[in-house]
């Protein structure tokens, strides 16, 4: 009893701590455990970083925080949540907002359908005080000048970088103590992420704590004073922003460099696949005035990995979506092989073998991962309806033969352990990974991957990059990788083409397109107010 | 001409009460993703707590009661059953709404049995001449507080405090709690206008042409509920217009029922569901309604 006294008295409440999480433990319908017991602490009026790979369980600790957990049918099941000394437990998300922590949501979550004005003026609603409101509106239009110069423009207007401004900005709205951030870089080209950064210090120094979740460790890294590790749900490691960026394996998983994939792994007989080229020649499209792509010529030669990249909206996702039929180009065509994809309707040049995989990830959530990569292998499948709803037994015979393919495929890029359970409980990381198992299930001759490692980790990114060379080594495959993180394209490409504005700008090996003055102003840019300025009008002009 | 002039008066006016019908439906959508099937249950319920209780209070104070017993039975779905839900994704939601339709409905008939109850409203049979043409008063002056209702409507739902909680929390509600919208008070307020504009609406259809309150009228303010899908489920503007759409058909249809009366008699009263079939052929989110975006 004495000692639990003690105890209290060292760690009770202390107007020093302005969010303490004790012993959390968190789960979701019961079953899975998303954190196992996690203690974090964030000092008033300092930056607070939480880094880890998908699935660690980041969000579910600001889901807990800001009191969604529920929606999304998990449950604390043990541990507390305080701040300013008083229990968040119990809280619903609008009563955290009012006690003064605030969560800006991963992917921005802005509503498109309202205007700037109104963006903000929904969370005002949470002030009660008129002044206060004022003063809040004030310093986010001082904070961010863009957003009332568009302050009447509707929200799904706005391009990537603006809408993460008024994401963070809205956020401001509710005059919160405590800022919580879910991944703000994500999706923003480098120089639109050194800027939020620069916002975040700033929101800081006006006297409010933040708590800040990244999968870009260099930036949290960079402006948080403290950090923590997140592992399978438990804190794996803390200290010192600048001594673990300086630690050897915070540096390997999560600054990670430049990646060096292998290039010599044991290679195996690529299986007998017709190995053809892909030609693109002249290909324009446009969308009302704006040109998403320019007379675009290039050729991916036969059975390598061509990377394409670019800053936000360049048509790096039209390219993909003109390749696979779903868009129509205005000029220039196609080829692969002799086929003229530019011609084809969408299922006919799946049928010919061209796959893809989705950058916001298409999988059937309730389905069993096994499921999800046996329609991929639909096209080969030949019972009927019939045949397979009365479980005939070739029917049945087809449906083993196929299993067993998809088991290999499953091993290939690291499934096997996963195959039964539903492709929606699976960490974003998995759920990426069978995306690509599902492509591969087609048994493409061109594989398109629209960006694979959006949203991961450099660790996990490496991961995907020796997954996606061992594929092309033992399947001989030709892939076209459509991507936004350069040091995995650059260790992975055998040849790279560099878009912006739609047009090519460089195209060739990885090491002469990196060193391309060009690609470096586009791509990589300065921080500098014009640069950003010049960021934001690419992104609106390309949107 | 003349003749033609009328229906088209007479329809467009019966029209913007299907719309005040279909604009409850609408605003209990998008606060809360839940197709409410009792609706037109509720419509009924105002309707007749104001048959029952004009000749006592008088019709505008029987309208007033009408439209708070009947904001009150709505509060109370939301709060008592959907808010207790163990499951509250809007799917099993809107099925709990079936059952309660079915209940409210069945009751409200035993109640009423084979009576029909006037409305005591104060235009009586009065008509007005426009043109050539005779037009019962009943229908202007539904007509108009049924426009005045709507425009009031839009103004607060673009304006006010309310509306852009609303609206937000319509687009994500997630997102919206998480900047401070309280969900279950954007709810039951969609509840409470819900119920307030389903008795208005309900009086206005069933003075005239529904001839009173009787046991076969919900099965006419059911004809709203097209009038809601072809707008688009999730747009207030498409209510309206799905609604003065819904009411030219129907009257058109009615007006016109010699000329096609090859396709059967009454077709008048299903042309409402006809109507929402094409529409959704051609445009499977109604004629406002948000396309599911998805980017591929």
């Amino acid at each position: 009893m004495i000692a639990e006294t003690a105890a209290t008295e060292k760690t009770g409440p202390s107007t020093d701590i302005t969010l303490r999480v004790r012993d959390l433990h968190v789960s979701y319908g019961g079953a899975v455990r998303a954190l196992d017991g996690v203690d974090l602490e964030v000092p008033r009026d300092s930056i607070v970083a939480v880094l880890g790979n998908n699935g660690a369980g980041k969000s579910s600790l600001l889901r807990t925080i800001s009191g969604t957990l529920s929606m999304h049918g998990g449950s604390i099941v043990k541990g507390t949540v305080e701040f300013e000394g008083g229990s968040l437990d119990g809280i619903d998300p609008a009563g955290v907002v009012r006690a003064g922590v605030v969560q800006v949501p991963e992917g921005r979550r802005i509503f498109g359908e309202l205007t700037v004005e109104e963006n903000l003026r929904v969370a005002a609603l949470a002030t009660e005080d008129r002044r206060q409101r004022t003063a809040a509106r004030e310093r986010v239009y001082d904070l961010f000048p863009r957003l009332a110069e568009r302050r009447s423009q509707r929200g799904s207007l706005l391009s990537g970088g603006e809408q993460q401004m008024l994401a963070i900005g809205r956020a401001l709205m509710t005059s919160p103590r405590l800022l919580l951030l879910d991944e703000p870089s994500l999706g923003l080209a480098p120089n639109l992420v050194g800027h939020i950064a620069e916002v975040i210090t700033d929101i800081n120094r006006q006297g409010i704590s933040v708590l800040i979740v990244e999968q870009d460790a260099a930036m949290a890294l960079d402006i948080a004073a403290w950090a923590y590790v997140l592992e399978v749900g438990r804190v794996a490691l803390e200290g010192r922003s600048q001594e673990l960026a300086n630690s050897p394996e915070i540096h390997d998983a999560y600054l990670g460099g430049q990646l060096t994939v292998e290039k010599d792994v044991v290679r195996p007989e690529p299986e007998e696949r017709e190995a053809r080229g892909l030609r693109i020649e002249n290909l324009s499209i446009r969308f009302g005035g704006v040109k998403a792509l320019d007379d675009v010529s290039f050729v991916v030669d036969p059975g390598t990995i061509h990377a394409v990249i670019g800053p936000n909206g360049a048509g790096k996702s039209t390219l993909i979506n003109v390749l696979t039929g779903v868009y129509t180009a205005d000029r220039g065509r196609v080829l692969f092989g002799d086929a003229e994809l530019t011609a084809m309707r969408p299922h006919q040049i799946g049928g010919i073998g061209v796959s893809r995989t989705f950058q916001n990830i298409a999988l059937s959530p309730d389905a069993s991962v096994a499921d999800n990569l046996m329609l991929g292998r639909h096209r080969l499948t030949r019972a009927g309806f019939f045949g397979s709803g009365l479980r005939m037994p070739w029917a049945m015979r087809e449906q083993r033969t196929h299993r067993s393919r998809v088991e290999e495929i499953a091993e290939l890029v690291g499934l096997a352990g996963v195959l039964d359970e539903h492709a929606g409980n699976l960490a974003y990381g998995y759920q990426k990974l069978v995306e690509l198992g599902r492509a591969l299930s087609t048994e493409p001759n061109l594989l398109l991957l629209d960006e694979p490692v959006a949203g991961m980790s450099a660790s996990e990114s490496l991961e995907m990059a020796t997954i996606i060379r061992q594929v092309q080594s033992e399947l001989g495959v030709t892939m076209v990788v459509v991507e936004h993180n350069m040091p995995f394209v650059m260790g992975l490409a055998s040849r790279v083409t560099v878009l912006d504005f739609g047009r090519l700008i460089a195209d060739g090996p990885p090491g002469d397109v990196q060193r391309n003055p060009d690609v470096i102003s586009a791509y990589l840019g300065g921080s500098g107010d014009r640069e950003i300025r010049k960021a934001l009008e690419r992104e609106a002009g390309n949107g | 001409m003349s003749y033609f002039l009328s229906l088209l008066v007479s329809g467009i006016s019966i029209g913007f009460v299907y719309g005040l019908i279909a604009l409850g439906f609408v605003i209990i959508f998008k606060a809360t993703r839940v197709v409410n099937f009792t609706h037109a249950a509720i419509a009924l319920f105002g309707a007749y707590v104001v048959a029952r209780t004009h000749e006592s209070l008088g019709f505008w104070l029987a309208l007033l009661v009408g439209i708070a017993a009947a904001i009150v039975v709505n509060v109370a779905i939301d709060v008592v059953v959907l808010g207790n839900a163990r499951r509250p994704d809007p799917g099993t939601l809107s099925i709990i709404t079936i059952g309660l339709d079915i209940l409210i409905g069945a009751e409200l008939r035993r109640q009423i049995g084979f009576q029909t109850y006037g409305l005591g409203d104060p235009w009586g049979t009065g008509v007005i001449r426009v043109g050539g043409s005779f037009i019962p008063q009943t229908r202007v002056a539904a007509a108009v507080i049924a426009i005045v209702v709507i425009v009031l409507f839009a103004l607060v739902f673009r304006f006010s405090n309310w509306g852009v909680a609303m609206r937000a929390a319509s687009e994500d509600p997630e997102a919206a709690a998480l900047m401070g919208v309280r969900l279950r008070r954007v709810s039951i307020a969609a509840w409470i206008v819900a119920g307030a504009l389903a008795t208005l609406a309900g009086v206005f259809f069933l003075t005239f042409p529904g001839g009173g309150v009787s046991n076969l009228a919900e099965l006419a303010i059911l004809g709203a509920f097209p009038a809601a899908i072809i707008g688009g489920l999730d747009s207030t503007g498409g209510a309206v217009a799905g609604g003065v759409l819904v009411g030219m058909t129907v009257t058109f249809a009615a007006g016109y029922q010699n000329e096609i009366a090859f396709l059967g008699r009454g077709v008048h009263e299903a042309a409402p569901f006809i109507l929402m079939f094409i529409v959704l052929l051609i445009r499977p989110t109604g004629l406002f309604g948000t396309k599911e975006l998805h980017r591929v």
